[in-house]
């Protein structure tokens, strides 16, 4: 997974965050994923790869239309990275 | 600021970082963020991030209401254009002007 390639870089003297080892600490913890669309889901973060593909666990999904908001309840899922344009830790369910 | 060697990405995100930046999604999101760190294939670390709502009717249209969303990780892969909000100015569209006259 991508602990052992960016925690590598992160130990060097970089001033700043690397994204994907702030992403390799919310393993286990809540986040909140926006996509492309008007999808959202949060969820449990079991883990993800390079290409940001993720396993998530007690996944809600929101869609939102012009009619209102959509809510899908979902166990377990492996999520494709290719439609991700945000990561929220620690996730807060949308509130409209 | 220390570059670091190797791989230079084209934009120089040390310039940003710790500023307010504006990035636009493939797909239509927008949001500005004071920009914490980012890494070769453009991922980035925003702070308290706002995201400008859409009009539910006409998606290219952006409304005035932001959201907040605070800590967030943009994907490299949906990045679209990134720009410091300070000197940032709108402009009226010069080529409505040139088709009316």
């Amino acid at each position: 997974m991508a602990t052992s390639s960016s925690g590598a870089v992160a130990a060097q003297a970089t001033p700043s965050y690397l994204p994907l080892a702030l992403i390799d600490k919310c393993i286990g913890s809540k986040i909140w994923i926006i996509m492309k669309g008007d999808k959202e889901l949060v969820g449990t973060l079991r883990g993800f790869d390079d290409f940001v593909n993720m396993v998530l666990d007690d996944v809600t999904e929101y869609t939102f239309t012009s009619e209102g908001k959509q809510t899908t309840q979902l166990d377990s899922i492996l999520l494709n990275g290719n439609n991700i344009t945000m990561l929220v830790p620690g996730g807060q369910p949308p509130e409209e | 600021m220390s570059k670091r060697e190797g791989q230079k990405t084209i934009f120089e995100f040390n310039r940003y970082l710790n500023k307010r930046v504006r990035v636009k999604f493939n797909g239509g999101r927008e949001v500005t963020g004071i920009l914490k760190g980012h890494d070769q294939v453009c991922n980035l670390v925003l702070d308290d991030t706002e995201e400008y709502r859409r009009d539910p009717d006409d998606p290219f249209k952006l409304l005035n209401e932001t959201r907040q969303l605070g800590l967030v990780v943009a994907r490299g892969t949906a990045v679209m254009l990134v720009s410091p909000v300070e000197g940032m100015e709108e402009i009226s569209n010069p080529f409505v002007n040139v088709a009316e006259s």
